[in-house]
């Protein structure tokens, strides 16, 4: 308790916190005034869309919620790896980890007393995107509490995730500065992950998966993946053990360069076992993560294990449809269905007069067929097909008809941009003044 | 009694020390004398836990500690440093009795109070540890030093940065401690401050004990029967 008291007082002392803090406001206000108003032009407002019915296909989660959390994303990637790179690595340069590490208490329960902390402040910062739902719903917005809840256990993890590094890179190296470089590196490598994913796919595509980036998106989305959790949290008490591995001064260098081994290889095991996990659930009011109800019960039916041979390049927009719009739904219900992608090049573009560039071959049970389509009411066609089984009658009640909203973001940058900004200063001074802040 | 055999330090190719070996006593207080660069610091550090040793061992009454035991035995407060910058020095000695435990002191309890009492330290203890001069730090670190519960308490260079009235006061309240049962093992390299405070004295040069003992013992040993000038009989052994 001690110990949780001293690293709070810490947080709240370190400049790096309140300007989190502080950014949290203008960031967030941007996307949600930005997202609220063009979504309130979509559903009609002065007249851009009246009668068209844009609007009935919008779902907040999409529409406002995704690009409002976004700006966590973009805080938790480039501010929040600095609040905790100060706390971790201010008590070696300060020298006060030389008078705590001589508490008895183990490094694991130490580090996590700190990324504890530090999850609490997270927790404060995103007391801004908290506003913008109240905003929301004073606007007359439509919430769906599951979806949300979604959003905001992504962004939490995500930020967990970003603890855990900032924590392993501080205690790894001497200085405070070199721990950010190597914090952004990592950073920038999942981004290279994702971009090499893009070109080559395959495997590349499968790790990709499982980078932040990825992640967040598919919570932004209202998808919850099993496989992907575990292999965050792996990741956080990786990141941990390795902070408290290195925090630990008085073990000699070739044993904690063992351990950092041994936990390396044992979280790349755990990691890989976790991509076997398959239960996901989609918490999106609109189910824009999966068939309609009637389709998933058909396909539930289908026992015999169903391959898919798609001759489509990485980089062809047709792939990413087929993955996004069917694929990924289908593998939600189908878990044992195998997905082979074929391609020469990695754009495709030269491939389009190859005898059989663009054809998506179904096979099941020893009965094959081919289609070209892409979108989910072809792949799903294509697969009662040869499984001769008869498609469900469409359920139109059961279609999401979206919350259309056709109003501005009314007051959002005077709390946003004056309100929140304002504050914070307040609340830093105040604290300053009680507690002297450094 | 502790006792510290072969302990021995590399840093690369450069031996900071070389099988170093001596004992404490309780209740005493131990001076470790050595010019700048003898190894004092890294014995400390090795001692307290925040450094890794290459050998050696410390072992009390015959046998050898483990890891945790060392922990609950000695407390190494290091020189030059100023933990939790930010945090005043009132609640430095509160953290520093609440993460730690409190210090019995003839069946009563030491408090922080007590602490800033004995190091007069009452005028700051509402100023940040950031803020303070070096001679206020170093009087803020005792206190942290003093209220730790382990009987025994390494502490590196604890009069530098305080002036002459300052270090006597120090010193007494040193002594107090020692008197009430806490075993004091200073790092001193002002050979004078030593030879005013301490029982005994360990001798390091370049990384070696070279001599072990009270100041009659050591003139003995420096072939100086009756010196009582510490400097004098240090250069005689060095």
């Amino acid at each position: 308790m001690w110990l949780l008291r001293k690293e709070w007082r810490e947080l709240v002392a370190s400049r790096s916190w309140w300007i989190l803090l502080l950014a949290m406001g203008p960031l967030v206000g941007v996307s949600f005034i930005s997202a609220v108003r063009t979504y309130a032009e979509a559903s009609g407002l002065n007249g851009t869309a009246v009668g068209q019915g844009v609007g009935e296909a919008f779902s907040p989660l999409v529409g406002v919620w995704a690009p409002t959390f976004s700006a966590c994303e973009l805080a938790a990637a480039f501010l929040l790896p600095f609040v905790g790179i100060r706390l971790v690595s201010g008590d070696r340069q300060s020298g006060a980890l030389k008078i705590e590490l001589q508490h008895p208490m183990p490094a694991f329960a130490r580090i996590s007393a700190k990324a504890l902390v530090l999850l609490a402040g997270w927790g404060i910062a995103t007391t801004a995107p908290a506003l913008a739902i109240v905003l929301w719903k004073s606007y007359g917005g439509h919430l769906y509490p599951p979806e949300l809840a979604t959003v905001v256990f992504g962004h939490m993890l995500n930020a967990g995730l970003t603890i855990a590094l900032a924590a392993a890179t501080a205690s790894v190296t001497e200085h405070p500065s070199t721990a950010a470089i190597l914090t952004l590196s990592v950073t920038v490598g999942t981004w290279i992950i994702n971009f090499i994913a893009a070109v080559h796919g395959g495997v590349w595509e499968r790790a990709a998966g499982y980078t932040p980036t990825a992640m967040v998106a598919e919570f932004q989305h209202g998808l919850i993946r099993l496989d992907v959790v575990l292999v965050a949290l792996a990741l956080v008490f990786a990141g941990l053990g390795l902070a408290a591995i290195w925090m630990r001064l008085g073990v000699r260098v070739r044993r904690r360069v063992n351990e950092s081994i041994a936990l390396g290889a044992l979280t790349a095991a755990v990691m890989f076992a976790c991509t076997f996990v398959t239960p996901s659930w989609d918490t999106s009011e609109s189910r824009g993560n999966s068939f309609p109800e009637a389709d998933e019960e058909a396909l539930k039916e289908i026992r015999t294990p169903l391959r898919i041979e798609a001759h489509l390049a990485p980089e062809d927009p047709r792939r990413a449809d087929l993955e996004h719009r069917a694929l990924s739904k289908l593998r939600r219900v189908m878990p044992r269905v195998q997905v082979h992608y074929m391609s020469a090049t990695s754009i495709g573009l030269f491939e389009q007069t190859a005898p059989h560039y663009g054809e998506i071959w179904y096979e099941l049970g020893g009965r094959k067929t081919m289609s070209r389509v892409t979108t989910a009411e072809g792949v799903l066609e294509a697969i009662y097909e040869i499984a001769g089984v008869k498609p469900p009658p469409e359920d139109e009640e059961s279609i999401f008809r979206g919350h259309p909203l056709a109003v501005p973001p009314t007051g959002a940058a005077t709390v946003f941009y004056g309100i929140w900004p304002a504050v914070i200063v307040a609340t830093a001074l105040f604290l300053r003044g009680r507690a002297s802040i450094r | 009694m502790l006792h510290v055999a072969n302990l021995t330090k590399r840093y690369g190719h450069l031996t900071a020390l070389s099988e170093v070996s001596f004992s404490i006593r309780p209740g005493e207080v131990l001076g470790l004398i050595g010019p700048n660069g003898s190894g004092k610091t890294t014995l400390f550090e090795c001692l307290g836990g925040v450094l890794p040793a290459d050998g050696g061992t410390i072992s009390e009454d015959g046998r050898a500690l483990t890891e945790r035991e060392r922990r609950a035995r000695v407390f190494y407060l290091p020189d030059a440093i100023a933990p939790w910058p930010a945090q005043t020095v009132r609640w430095a000695l509160d953290f520093t009795a609440g993460f730690f435990g409190v210090r019995h002191v003839s069946d009563t309890c030491l408090t922080p109070t007590d602490v800033a009492a004995q190091l007069a330290l009452e005028p700051l203890l509402d100023s940040p540890i950031g803020t303070l001069s070096k001679g206020q730090r170093k009087r803020a670190l005792l206190g942290i030093g003093l209220l730790t519960p382990q009987p025994i308490l390494l502490a590196d260079e604890p009069f530098d940065g305080l002036d002459l009235r300052q270090t006597r006061e120090v010193a007494q309240t040193l002594r107090a401690h020692a008197v009430s049962g806490r075993t004091m093992f200073l790092s001193i390299h002002q050979i004078n401050d030593a030879a005013r405070v301490c029982d005994r004295f360990v001798l390091l040069s370049s990384g070696r004990v070279c001599g072990e003992g009270t100041l009659d013992e050591l003139s003995a040993v420096a072939h100086k029967p009756g010196e009582r000038n510490l400097e004098d009989v240090f250069l005689a052994l060095t």
